[in-house]
């Protein structure tokens, strides 16, 4: 079969596919390896404490026992936090949340080390825990770290007071979101093995490797030259192992460095649910005022977030949602603040969308309920804001290109037949529409640009194949096929040439983390650069063996030729000449996000080098009798730039959808006094194939000139505007505005059973509850009796 | 993982994947230990560990079961199927290939499950609706794909003619 000219565009299968449906593959969980151990967390059961002592006596008798090893263990710093340096490896004074880990306990087999380490007793004198974000931002006293407060952001712009004078309606509501756990199939785990460099060689479920060789290397005190960290097969991340896996691998290594033995942990799936990160519960009070036309004037946004025990990836949460505040329009006077306290529960960090679904959820509220005030069609009020070329963004950022928002939105809304809304003959059911849309600041943005530049090295070997290196990583969503797809297009060869290897540290520069959708972008131009590199060395050689000029010789189509005389080459013989003439085989490429003129002062600038623009529809039918939401059909139209892969892309949309409606409808995360108790799927319930509907994907194609072929980052932005299209459609097919999620079936029917016109209003009780994460009639927290509450006995 | 402190010892003999197999076993160990750690049989995986999201699926005389919730000694003499035991030759069944085709695997850990689950369901109905589909698929939880592409692949998988899988 003749290969393909392009590759860009098509729809190429996966490259790990094979492997993946046959079960070949073989994630960590699966490897065993010799003389291996294995370990298991030790963590505080009480939410909030002083730890006065450790006991393991009780475990050291077993004879499966190998060793506990706790903070006094830790050579090097005992510190993991990723940007705020509050959170211990190991808790070595207080313990902060439930979860929060004081040791590791290793055991000759897996099922030993789980046993083993609940034997380990914790002496601790119990503080007065806080739970919501109320309590936390009023505490005077006893904080948790040397302020509640983890990090706050702000956006400053306009001249906010004239603009509400002038503005015709000014509208005001209150969001609540809430946690959302991650569910990555597979649980956190790595193992680490002493290398023969006398360092660690750690493989790993790992979104950031050059995360874990930092951590490792502070923790141990071993030099990153002599850490290597290599990712395994990785069953799904979501952000879930951005920087988790920098606690796991580096408490395993030090056991495996302490015994000099190979050493493999696993989370179990109980303990995953309340040791590691979720997605940050988000307050948000908007204040928008608009002119009688339905233009926006002015807004004052509040953001309040859950940051749980450690601030982790808060800050650059918090970052996002404030730049993101107010969404996708042109807004020229606004106020954002967004605040992250500490409270003691487990951390939250990062999760698909980063912020970006809260704050949709917020802004595409927000919209709704001013179209509804004003008698305007939700889609027009958008079209008549929606921010195009040559306009700014709320935070001053002028655009000059690949502003794909009123595409996506006009799309869409023709997909879904907008105009012409069926409604559900069966009087049980009502019938909603709602649409949502979004921008998402692709890559690091300017809170992180220092660390936004990627590497990817590309080795031609004399037999003509060809190998490709990458910083980034692949955990599901595609990269490697993509990854193939470029290098393939860049070259001129048929992407069958290439294989794309596990990402490890020892084999590229650190090229920053597997987050913000940026590795298309990142790794796309850094192939790109790479390829320019190689191309020139390849047709020196070529140039010289047909004796032609190097400007004569083009390499397509997996041929070289010479267009003076069409004289063509097999490109196996380039390459093993490439070899025999003595030239370097392999170049580094890298690409760095530009430049971004951006005051963290005020919030004003370039917050990010480009933005992705989405609109969902979302058709639901609510059910009168059970309360129970049913999703019809959801429109999603995703402007990307350029489609790479269009089918991997329809993947990431649908998959991202899907978990959307999870945030919107199904997953009811619920903790009490600290302690995670929807911890598995009984009672934390994911979508399954009958809660989807349908997904229609609609690609939206205009390129970013910074952008490898044009493209943007598709990963996150397709969750974003999910829930906030379901929330809308659910408050029209009921006629009362519903602003909180999830949304459950007790809440539709209480609506329903109410004259109010707002869900919000009328749940106070709900609501009160849920600030402080207390059933009704919950005890309260007892100093003397942490777990489990008393009318549990 | 089951605690136990016991360990009764049994002698296990049952057939996987056409094989016999003869181990002395711990009483409590569970099937889907068994098979990925006694036998190295990794493709099926442990998620949920309750019998809740079908990654442990296998074929166990001739039915998908939850092999987290069926201890080893249930299995004596019966005949076990994993997804290792799925072809006796290196080419993919045709489900496996319109998965492949379809764009149906993203991060892969719950697929070994799908791909049994829908083998099973395209044994007993050649011609499932995408309604039936999505039912039977109801009881595998995937996180990454959202299940259309996965319902597209044991779909299209329904078409006998293989040309015309090549086609769509």
């Amino acid at each position: 079969m003749k290969p393909p000219t392009h590759t860009i565009g098509n729809r190429q299968n996966r490259v790990d596919a094979r492997g993946k449906t046959t079960g070949a593959t073989r994630f960590v969980t699966d490897i065993q390896v010799d003389n291996m151990l294995h370990a298991a967390p030790v963590y505080s059961s009480i939410p909030h404490g002083l730890l006065f002592g450790l006991d393991f006596t009780p475990a050291e008798s077993d004879p499966d026992f190998v060793a506990f090893f706790s903070a006094s263990d830790i050579p090097g710093e005992n510190q993991v936090g990723v940007i705020i340096e509050d959170q211990p490896l190991m808790a070595d004074k207080i313990v902060r949340y439930i979860g929060d880990s004081v040791g590791i306990l290793v055991a000759k087999t897996a099922e030993s080390a789980q046993r083993l380490a609940q034997l380990v007793e914790l002496k601790i004198n119990v503080l007065d825990p806080v739970f919501s974000i109320n309590e936390s931002r009023d505490a005077t006293e006893n904080f948790l770290h040397e302020t509640n407060l983890a990090c706050q952001h702000q956006v400053k712009r306009g001249d906010l007071k004239t603009a509400f004078n002038e503005a015709d309606h000014i509208i005001e509501a209150t969001f609540e979101t809430p946690f959302q756990e991650h569910y990555y199939l597979e649980p956190q785990g790595c193992i680490a093995q002493p290398s023969a460099t006398g360092g660690i060689y750690i493989l790993g479920s790992i979104q950031c490797p050059f995360y874990v060789q930092k951590a490792v290397s502070k923790a141990l005190k071993l030099p990153f030259a002599k850490i290597k960290v290599e990712q395994a097969p990785t069953g799904g991340a979501f952000g879930g192992k951005e920087d988790i896996p920098s606690e796991v691998c580096t408490r395993a290594a030090l056991a495996a460095h302490r015994l000099n033995q190979p050493v493999k942990m696993i989370y179990g799936r109980v303990d995953d649910a309340q040791l590691t990160s979720k997605r940050h519960p988000f307050q948000m009070h908007y204040k928008v005022g608009v002119s009688k036309a339905g233009k926006i004037l002015a807004a004052d946004i509040k953001l309040e977030e859950n940051a749980g025990a450690y601030a982790t990836l808060s800050s650059v949460v918090s970052y996002r949602s404030a730049m993101q505040a107010m969404g996708p329009y042109v807004i020229p006077n606004i106020s954002v603040e967004s605040r992250s306290y500490y409270t003691n529960l487990p951390p939250t960090g990062a999760f698909r969308g980063f912020g970006s679904p809260q704050a949709a959820f917020g802004h595409e509220r927000m919209m709704d309920i001013i179209a509804a005030e004003l008698n305007i069609d939700p889609v027009e009020l958008r079209l008549q804001n929606v921010l195009k070329v040559d306009t700014e963004t709320q935070t001053g950022h002028r655009l000059s290109a690949s502003v794909g928002a009123e595409e996506t939105l006009r799309t869409a809304a023709a997909a879904a037949n907008w105009t012409a809304q069926e409604v559900s003959e069966n009087p049980r059911f009502k019938t909603g529409y709602g649409v949502s849309l979004i921008h998402y600041g692709n890559c690091l943005g300017a809170a992180g640009w220092f660390m936004d530049g990627s590497g990817a090295k590309i080795k031609v070997h004399r037999d003509g194949s060809i190998s490709v290196a990458f910083g980034l990583i692949e955990m599901g969503q595609g990269a490697l096929t993509v990854v193939n797809q470029m290098t393939a297009e860049a070259l001129g060869v048929d992407p069958a040439r290439i294989t794309v290897l596990p990402t490890d540290t020892d084999q590229v520069p650190d090229s920053g983390p597997s987050v913000a959708s940026r590795n298309v972008v990142m790794t796309g131009n850094a192939i790109r650069d790479a390829a320019r590199q190689l191309l020139r060395i390849l047709k020196e050689a070529a140039a010289e063996l047909m004796q032609c000029d190097l400007n004569e010789i083009k390499i397509e189509n997996d041929t070289v030729l010479n267009t003076r005389n069409a004289e063509t080459l097999p490109f196996e013989e380039l390459a093993s000449y490439l070899y025999l003439s003595n030239r370097p085989m392999d170049v580094l490429g890298w690409w760095h996000v530009p430049e971004l003129d951006y005051d963290a002062l005020k919030g004003i600038g370039e917050a990010y080098f480009t933005y992705s623009y989405a609109t969902h529809i979302a058709k639901v039918q609510v059910d009168t009798l059970t309360g129970q939401v049913r999703i019809d059909k959801i429109w999603a139209s995703h402007d990307v730039g350029r489609a790479i892969n269009p089918a991997g892309l329809e993947a990431q949309i649908e998959g991202g959808t899907a978990q959307g409606i999870g945030w919107a409808l199904t997953e009811n995360f619920k903790l009490e006094l600290g302690k995670v108790l929807t911890d598995n799927l009984t009672t934390y319930l994911l979508p399954t194939a009958l809660d989807v509907g349908e997904i229609e994907s609609i690609i939206v194609e205009d390129p970013e000139p910074e952008g490898p072929w044009g493209a943007k980052g598709i990963g996150e932005p397709a969750i974003i505007p999910t829930a906030a299209a379901i929330v809308n459609a659910v408050s029209n097919a009921l006629g009362k505005a519903v602003n909180k999620i999830p949304v459950i079936p007790e809440d539709i029917l209480k609506a329903l059973n109410e004259k109010s016109t707002g869900m919000n209003e009328d749940s106070t009780d709900y609501a009160a509850c849920l600030k402080s994460n207390r059933k009704p009639g919950q005890p309260q927290y007892n100093r003397e009796k942490p777990w489990p509450p008393p009318n549990d006995c | 993982m089951l605690f136990h402190s016991r360990s009764d010892l049994f002698q296990l003999s049952l057939t996987v994947n056409g094989k016999s197999v003869d181990r002395e076993i711990v009483t409590h160990l569970r099937l889907l230990d068994f098979l990925r750690d006694e036998l190295l049989l990794t493709g099926a995986k442990e998620v949920c560990g309750a019998g809740e999201c079908g990654a442990c699926t296998i074929i166990m005389d001739g039915q998908t079961v939850n092999s987290c919730l069926i201890l080893a000694v249930e299995a004596h003499n019966r005949n076990i199927v994993t997804i290792e035991g799925l072809r006796d030759t290196t080419e993919l069944t045709d489900l496996q290939q319109s998965f492949e085709h379809q764009h149906a695997v993203q991060c892969g850990y719950c697929i070994p499950g799908m791909v049994l689950t829908g083998e099973k369901l395209l044994e007993r109905n050649s011609y499932p609706t995408r309604d039936e589909i999505k039912y039977e698929l109801s009881g595998n939880i995937c996180r990454c794909t959202g299940y259309h592409k996965i319902v597209d692949a044991i779909e299209k998988c329904s078409v006998t003619d293989e040309t015309q899988i090549e086609h769509r």
